[in-house]
């Protein structure tokens, strides 16, 4: 019987133009808090892509409504998405009306229609293309989005699928001077991820990796860890992380890797590739230390946190671009993705090139 | 079973003795079956290497081929793994430890030597490079000694080898010493023990700033586990 698991077959990025040194920001804002000033100046990030407001007379950033975070969402997915998706599709030789199965995921604003309708409309899809908006499951989210997007091609075999993980965190910002919002604001980027998912005996002999499976896991004790709720006194939602997120992923990463790998009789050592989530610097060595993994193991997370910051959910797939592009994949290599977030949750999935 | 190795295991002690004294890919592939076995299977809690090695086998190299790289990268993996085994590792030296012999020395928790023994790294000498012994020897020495040790080739004697921290028992009474230093490990904590040893690997060559973040990831997943619990229970019990 033929194979036919679904392939993650081709990857294309996109960002904001404005791309921003965390000094930038801290002149930008008029920051002179030490704390805050010293959370900026931690090395493990030097540059976001964001949408910040225009500047005032004094020099200091116009204050944004949650309309107007909103509005920018909308006008970022719009000019945003529509890059990653054509550097997706085009070295396959595809355009847009050739996709038949569409999934966004974004978690920095909310949208009726959801950003697959704007996006269908902006850049013509067929008009009986399958949608679906994942919507508010943070940083995970994109594994969360796979699954299905991996179904959804295994189901309709030769059928394009295609995810865009769509997050234009700056429409998520508050600035307000606390350390609450500080830590978020010093953390998050903008980008855009979109990857091309079909199962095709015509891809027999691609050498892009077949989806093997997930495993999920969900630490509901620590569901406020990680939130998006909002404040009364600024009239926006804003989002809060807990201290301790680093260490509650960190202590229950096992969990889900040890299921992913036993149910396909592997163990960590033949495992290539990890492509984790940019979740942030404690996070990563969280992961590290409690999975064994090396710093060259984590290496594109730790890059692309760097350049771009939390991409939220579509972080893992930048990493994964950037493991590509260093040729360094054989045939055979397996691979696990790694996503953490609200609920808290640790998302998984092998695959194998 | 295994033609260049003998292995055994006795209680808690896994014993892998080296017969084949040059390193040929057979005994390669055959360290990296030993190692699944650790990994995969065996409960032993220690793992003694015992023997001597004249190092790499030149014979497995035909000066007519085009060379490659890869088989230096599977031996260098073969290292990393001896290294991160989940097991104590006590190195037994009973004769010269050359080349690759000396870099599964490097490898191990603990190297006791015979008074005869003596170690060197001909490699540079020889027109190639002594593996990731460049990497690991000057922790272990400092630089100084380390230059000299990898650049001159010298060999060094057992005495000097405990003076330089090298080896840290010279001994004709090999089983005996190794009796010691298994019961100095005490309890044997496999989480504890092994994040231990991976921030002390990484301690020469992590920053300040990194060190601490991945020294507290370690303590966190260290203080989550039971034998710290353990602990804590016994010593409220005491009072």
């Amino acid at each position: 019987m033929l194979d036919l698991r679904p392939r993650m077959l081709s990857i294309g990025t996109a960002n904001p133009p404005d791309r921003w040194s965390q000094a930038d920001l801290l002149n930008r804002f008029q920051v002179s808090d030490p704390k805050i000033v010293s959370l900026f100046s931690s090395s493990h990030i030097l540059s976001r892509h964001l949408y910040l407001p225009p500047g005032k007379h004094d020099g200091g950033p116009e204050e944004e409504t949650q309309g107007d975070l909103l509005r920018k969402h909308r006008r970022g997915t719009i000019e945003v998405a529509p890059q990653a998706i054509d550097r997706c599709l085009a070295p396959m030789g595809l355009a847009v009306r050739d996709i038949d199965y569409l999934c966004c995921i974004t978690s920095t604003g909310w949208l009726t229609p959801g950003v697959t309708a704007i996006l269908m409309k902006h850049m013509g899809f067929r008009e009986d293309c399958s949608r679906v908006d994942i919507v508010g499951m943070g940083c995970n989210a994109g594994l969360n989005g796979l699954n299905p997007v991996a179904s959804w091609a295994m189901a309709n075999p030769g059928k394009n699928a295609l995810m865009v993980c769509n997050e234009i965190c700056s429409a998520a910002y508050v600035f307000d001077g606390s350390m609450r919002t500080a830590i978020v604001n010093s953390l998050f980027g903008d980008g855009v991820a979109a990857l091309l998912v079909r199962a095709d005996e015509r891809d027999e002999r691609s050498f892009a990796p077949k989806i093997l499976g997930f495993d999920s896991h969900i630490i509901t004790p620590a569901i406020d860890a990680m939130r998006f709720d909002w404040d009364e006194e600024q009239g926006k939602y804003s989002f809060f992380l807990d201290r301790d997120i680093p260490y509650v992923v960190g202590a229950n990463a096992e969990k889900p890797v040890n299921r992913l790998l036993n149910r396909h009789g592997l163990k960590r050592r033949h495992i290539g590739h990890w492509i984790v989530h940019s979740g942030g610097k404690k996070v990563v060595d969280a992961i590290k230390y409690n999975i064994g993994l090396t710093d060259h193991a984590v290496r594109h997370t730790h890059s692309v946190l760097r350049d771009f910051g939390n991409l939220s959910s579509g972080s893992f797939l930048f990493s994964f671009k950037r493991l590509l592009e260093e040729g360094k994949v054989r045939r055979g290599d397996y691979g696990v993705l790694m996503t953490m977030g609200p609920g808290s949750t640790i998302e998984t999935a092998l695959i194998r090139w | 079973m295994y033609e260049t190795l003998g292995y055994e295991e006795r209680g808690d002690i896994a014993f892998v003795t080296i017969k084949r004294t040059r390193i040929n890919v057979r005994q390669i592939r055959e360290l990296e079956r030993v190692c699944d076995h650790l990994d995969d299977v065996s409960q032993a809690k220690v793992v003694v290497f015992r023997g001597h090695s004249e190092g790499i086998d030149f014979l497995d190299f035909d000066p007519k081929e085009a060379m490659d790289i890869h088989g230096f990268n599977k031996w260098e993996k073969l290292v990393n793994r001896i290294e991160t085994l989940e097991k104590v590792t006590v190195a037994l030296v009973d004769g010269p430890s050359v080349g690759g012999g000396f870099q599964i020395l490097l490898a191990c928790d603990q190297r006791i030597c015979v008074p005869g023994a003596t170690f060197q790294l001909p490699e540079v000498r020889q027109g190639f490079l002594p593996g990731m012994a460049c990497y690991r020897l000057a922790k272990y020495v400092g630089l100084g000694h380390a230059k000299r040790i990898v650049m001159t080739g010298a060999t060094i004697g057992a005495d000097e080898a405990l003076r330089l921290g090298l080896v840290d028992a010279v001994t004709p009474d090999l089983d005996a010493a190794l009796k010691k230093t298994i019961d100095c490990f005490g309890p044997m904590h496999t989480v504890a023990f092994t994040l231990a040893r991976r921030l002390l690997n990484e301690s020469f060559s992590t920053g300040f700033e990194d060190g601490i973040g991945n020294f507290l990831a370690a303590q966190h997943r260290a203080i989550s586990q039971t034998a710290f619990l353990d602990t804590l229970r016994a010593e409220h019990k005491k009072k």
